[in-house]
């Protein structure tokens, strides 16, 4: 399965936890298109960093708008309002850090 | 991803009241990528705190243009308002809140846009509103990222349904009320996507078609504009 790379900038009044942005995404994945729409989505945390609250996801090629969508819908982590603003898509990851 | 093209978003709702939160919020629209965006401010503004809110987002780099939203129940209502404000603000949308109303603010060409609160039942874009509509159909996105669920989501799906079969423009908006609820282009683009308007049509309705909005707002606030097709020209080369 061909993957994309997204890098996330994680918008937030508190810190957030990598556990709390999987569940969040998976959660806004499977509200809006289902357990098959996670499936074909299939996304994946690469890398996560809490300091500069950015992170890195890879999900399947042919459903980057699913994707961005999903991202677009998250509003909550935990008690606290946060918003996932995509800042890069790119093929590899190293791609992701070239500017 | 989608390059080189401007983006709007011609619906933000800035707090008038909280001036801490305008530049988070000018900080979040320069950061999402949009260029120009249409603030939303009460009618009774004082126009020195106007010119404070707009300065905070033009030393972020961000071109403001001033609208205001009218909701009116009754025909006469809106008419008046719409007499009373349509020169002095850039932008004019309408909350439609009943059918007449909707009507009414549809084939007003005064009317830029229009949009229906999605929590409402008893109003939506329907055929009869689509059909004699000059305005523009707005979707504010962060109704469904504020809340969502399949109601609002077919509520939509069904806005863009209507529009698409009438031919009817769909600007898309944030509508947000808060730096939170801001979404990048490309993030209103895939929900516009996923409502059922096609990748070209989604990107328009960011760029193309609020663009086309403003230049002709612009123009028709200017001093040599007459009416529509009619503008002064040999008098203005004159007096300049």
């Amino acid at each position: 399965m061909s993957r994309r790379y997204v890098q996330i900038k994680i918008c937030s009044h508190v810190t957030v936890t990598e556990e709390q942005v999987t569940q969040a995404l998976t959660g806004s994945i499977v509200r809006t298109f289902g357990e098959v729409g996670l499936s074909r989505i299939a996304p994946k945390l690469i890398h996560f960093d809490s300091r500069n609250s950015t992170a890195v996801l890879a999900f399947a090629k042919d459903h980057a708008v699913e994707m961005q969508a999903a991202l677009a819908f998250i509003r909550q982590m935990g008690e606290s309002e946060v918003l996932m603003m995509p800042l890069k898509t790119s093929g590899t990851i190293k791609g992701l850090s070239s500017s | 991803m989608i390059a080189l093209v401007e983006f709007l978003d011609l619906h933000v709702v800035p707090r008038v009241d909280d001036e801490s939160s305008w530049k988070l919020t000018a900080e979040m629209v320069a950061l999402s990528g949009f260029s120009l965006i249409g603030l939303t401010v009460p009618t009774g503004l004082l126009s020195s705190r106007l010119d404070a809110l707009r300065n905070c987002f033009q030393d972020s780099g961000i071109e403001v243009f001033v609208r205001v939203d009218l909701a009116c129940s009754k025909r006469d209502d809106l008419l008046k308002l719409l007499r009373r404000f349509r020169s002095t603000f850039d932008i004019i949308g309408v909350r439609c809140t009943n059918h007449n109303s909707a009507l009414v603010a549809a084939r007003d060409r005064r009317v830029d846009l229009i949009f229906f609160d999605s929590a409402a039942r008893h109003i939506w874009f329907d055929d009869s509103i689509a059909n004699v509509s000059n305005a523009k159909l707005e979707l504010n996105l962060s109704a469904l990222c504020e809340a969502p669920n399949h109601l609002i989501l077919s509520r939509f799906m069904k806005d863009v349904t209507v529009a698409r079969r009438h031919k009817v423009e769909v600007v898309l908006s944030s509508g947000a009320t808060s730096p939170l609820l801001l979404r990048t282009p490309n993030q209103m683009v895939a929900i516009a996507e996923i409502l059922g308007l096609n990748k070209q049509d989604a990107i328009d309705g960011l760029s193309a078609i609020p663009s086309s909005i403003l230049t002709s707002n612009v123009e028709r606030r200017s001093k040599n504009y007459v009416e529509e097709g009619v503008r002064i020209t040999a008098g203005a080369d004159q007096e300049a």
